[in-house]
């Protein structure tokens, strides 16, 4: 992190509250009715993808999670989060045209593709990764998952086979405690899903995934294990979902509220603050900037939600069309 | 008789057997809370012993489903939405389907695979379909497909007492139907059909929320052209005597169906109409089904799943 610049570190606390104010967006509109399908809200976990995805470079490749339906990763990518707003509500400015209402692709920034069952997304990134490696240009494949997703066979799978062929993947796994209602406490024999990477041979780190500045340099090492050709490794951030699984769920646990306490806990660790904590403690963000971030960023989600409420639906004769490839 | 809604009406069935019978238990994700309504309320009355929340582990849920039912249990194993039976397509289509054949009638596997089905609410591919015709394509499995709450009760207490594996599929939008049931305890047997409404000039055959489709058709068309409404209930057993029965007075038939038309349902129904019936037919039997295309999300969905409209018109197609 010593190479980090403060220009560095202030972009890494601008793109944390972009990605903020664009879930803030999706849970109002999600709460006013005008969200088609689910929304998976990102907050609390948002240190991640944006720390993580900001050591990526354009071509590598990305697979995002679904909190945030991508935006805390396309953001840390430097990518625009406009089209995930339309592909809510259907547009056909969508990542995906407004075809499903959630998918998201941007093949020019390296994401292919999403998939709606959990735990596709391990064994899609070892594909990536495969390319990737024959390509032979020193790409990566990061891959995020829930820890819901390392329970699914295919984690295994891809983990082992990518380890054998060293593919050039890090499996960034955001360990929420939680896979919707179901606690990891029931569903882990371990404590650290990041033991898990011993059984494969490869690296695993358990991380404070409310630090953006811990995520990021974790992610730098593991990405240039896997530049160098030395394989596949795991990141277990560990996190806290602050919002329901989806909007509009009930905030359980098995069948239980979840503990007040608990959520009050986490949230002082929420990963906005602690970053604007260091970094004003640092001198490096001012009252001035802070504010002045947080004004673009409102700016800037409200410029989403005009485009996409403006934005037209796809026009329904194409579906035809989209079955095969030409 | 009182009033039950559909999902009450399943939860009631599940309790009344595991009430009945102490090897009946629930396994699946979230089941306690149960987000698809199904499963709720069991937790408080039967504990985490019989209602288990499970890792998310679609396989290891239908294997130890199929094993336990091997040993004696009798599981309802619920998939969430039933598009996730291909994540668990090895135990459910492969063990589960050829348990009984493979191993000469000596060891069955009494259990239940429950999955809510169908489009109505955008929520795109693999969360949309009602992957009928691939359990069909496996025999060996029963499949159930419920279309009000009396259906949904007394065939998912036929379902538990089977013997086989039963594919027992619930769908999304019926979810707050109601209506009044006998307050004592009845069955349905599976491979009887019910004649959801009388008619004369043409019969629709259709499934889960299509018998609903099929009733507002009929209700539009009324005075115009009778239709009779037949809901055959379970695919594997299926009725085909009520459907014959019901095309020698009509002699005009639509099946509906909301799984993809290609090798679809309606396609082995309508075959079996031309074996069985073809004599007394005096029109091509037609269908409406999915559009040979994955479920689209959103705005998308309605141009992709079947609709009252083309219902509609496909009677009226008939009925030349
Ligand atoms: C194969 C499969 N099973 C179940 C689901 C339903 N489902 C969607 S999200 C989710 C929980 C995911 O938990 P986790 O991976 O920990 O991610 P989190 O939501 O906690 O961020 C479940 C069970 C699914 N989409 N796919
Ligand atoms: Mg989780």
């Amino acid at each position: 992190m010593s190479n980090l610049t403060n220009t560095d570190k202030i972009e890494l606390y601008r793109k944390l509250v972009h990605t903020r104010k664009h879930d803030e967006l999706n849970v109002r509109m999600a709460s006013e009715g005008k969200l088609r399908t689910f929304y998976h809200s990102a907050q609390g976990h948002e240190a991640i993808g944006v720390g993580a995805c900001s050591v990526l470079h354009k071509d590598d490749y990305l697979y995002p999670h679904l909190r945030g339906h991508g935006i805390p990763y396309v953001v840390g990518k430097g990518m625009d989060p406009k089209p995930s707003v339309s592909e809510h509500l259907g547009k056909a400015t969508g990542w995906g045209g407004g075809i499903t209402g959630v998918h998201i692709v941007d093949k020019e920034n390296g994401i292919f593709a999403q998939g709606g069952t959990i735990g596709s997304a391990f064994v899609l990134s070892a594909g990536f990764a495969l390319a990737a490696k024959k390509n032979g240009t020193g790409q990566v494949c990061m891959c995020f998952v829930g820890d819901g997703s390392v329970q699914r066979g295919q984690a295994h799978e891809a983990m082992n086979l990518a380890s054998c062929w060293k593919l050039p993947v890090v499996w960034v796994v955001e360990n929420n405690l939680m896979a919707w209602f179901t606690p990891c406490c029931d569903s882990f024999a371990l404590k650290n899903i990041a033991d898990m990477a011993k059984s494969y041979n490869m690296p695993g780190k358990v991380i404070d995934g409310m630090d953006v500045f811990a995520v990021r340099e974790a992610a730098e090492e593991a990405v240039d294990l896997a530049r160098k050709g030395d394989g596949p490794s795991m990141l277990e951030c560990k996190t806290y979902r602050f919002r329901p699984h989806s909007e509009g769920r009930p905030d359980v646990c098995h069948y239980l509220p979840r503990s007040e306490e608990e959520i009050a806990e986490w949230k002082k660790r929420d990963p906005l603050v602690l970053c604007q904590k260091k970094l004003v403690k640092e001198k490096i963000l001012t009252k001035n900037l802070i504010d002045e971030i947080e004004l673009e960023a409102d700016e800037k989600a409200k410029e989403t939600e005009k485009f996409a409420l403006e934005s037209p639906y796809p026009d329904p004769s194409i579906l035809n069309t989209l079955v095969y490839a030409p | 008789m009182k009033e039950i809604n559909y999902w009450q009406a399943i939860a009631e069935a599940l309790a009344e057997e595991m009430e009945r019978d102490e090897t009946v238990f629930i396994i699946g994700e979230n089941v306690q809370e149960a987000p698809f309504m199904a499963t709720r309320e069991l937790i408080q009355r039967f504990g985490p012993e019989r209602v288990m929340d499970a890792p998310l582990s679609e396989l290891a849920i239908a294997g130890a489903t199929v094993g336990a039912a091997c040993a004696g249990y009798r599981p309802v194993c619920d998939l969430n939405f039933a598009d996730f039976i291909y994540c668990a397509a090895d135990e459910i289509l492969l063990k589960a389907a050829q348990q009984n054949f493979a191993h000469a009638g000596k060891v069955n596997a009494p259990c239940v695979f429950l999955g809510v089905a169908g489009g109505g609410f955008g929520t795109g591919p693999e969360h949309s379909h009602v992957p009928s015709a691939m359990v069909l394509n496996n025999p060996g499995l029963k499949l159930v497909l419920p279309s009000t709450p009396y259906d949904a009760k007394g065939l998912m207490k036929t379902a538990i007492r089977d013997n086989n594996p039963v594919c027992y599929f619930f769908h999304k939008k019926l979810m707050g139907l109601k209506q009044e049931i006998p307050e004592d305890e009845y069955l349905i047997p599976l491979g009887q059909a019910d004649i959801k409404r009388e008619g004369t000039d043409v019969t629709v055959v259709a499934t889960l929320y299509m018998v609903h489709h099929a009733l507002e058709a009929a209700k539009q068309l009324e005075g115009k052209i009778s239709v009779e409404v037949i809901d055959p209930r379970s695919l594997e057993p299926l009725d085909m005597d009520t459907i014959i029965e019901s095309i020698k007075k009509t002699n005009r038939v639509v099946v509906v169906d909301e799984d993809t038309q290609r090798c679809g349902v309606a396609a082995e129904i309508g075959q079996q109409i031309m074996e069985l019936a073809f004599d007394y037919l005096d029109a091509p039997v037609a269908r409406v089904c999915s559009a040979n295309m994955p479920v689209a999300g959103a705005e998308m969905e309605k141009y992709c799943i079947p609709q009252v409209e083309q219902v509609v018109a496909a009677i009226q197609s008939v009925c030349y």
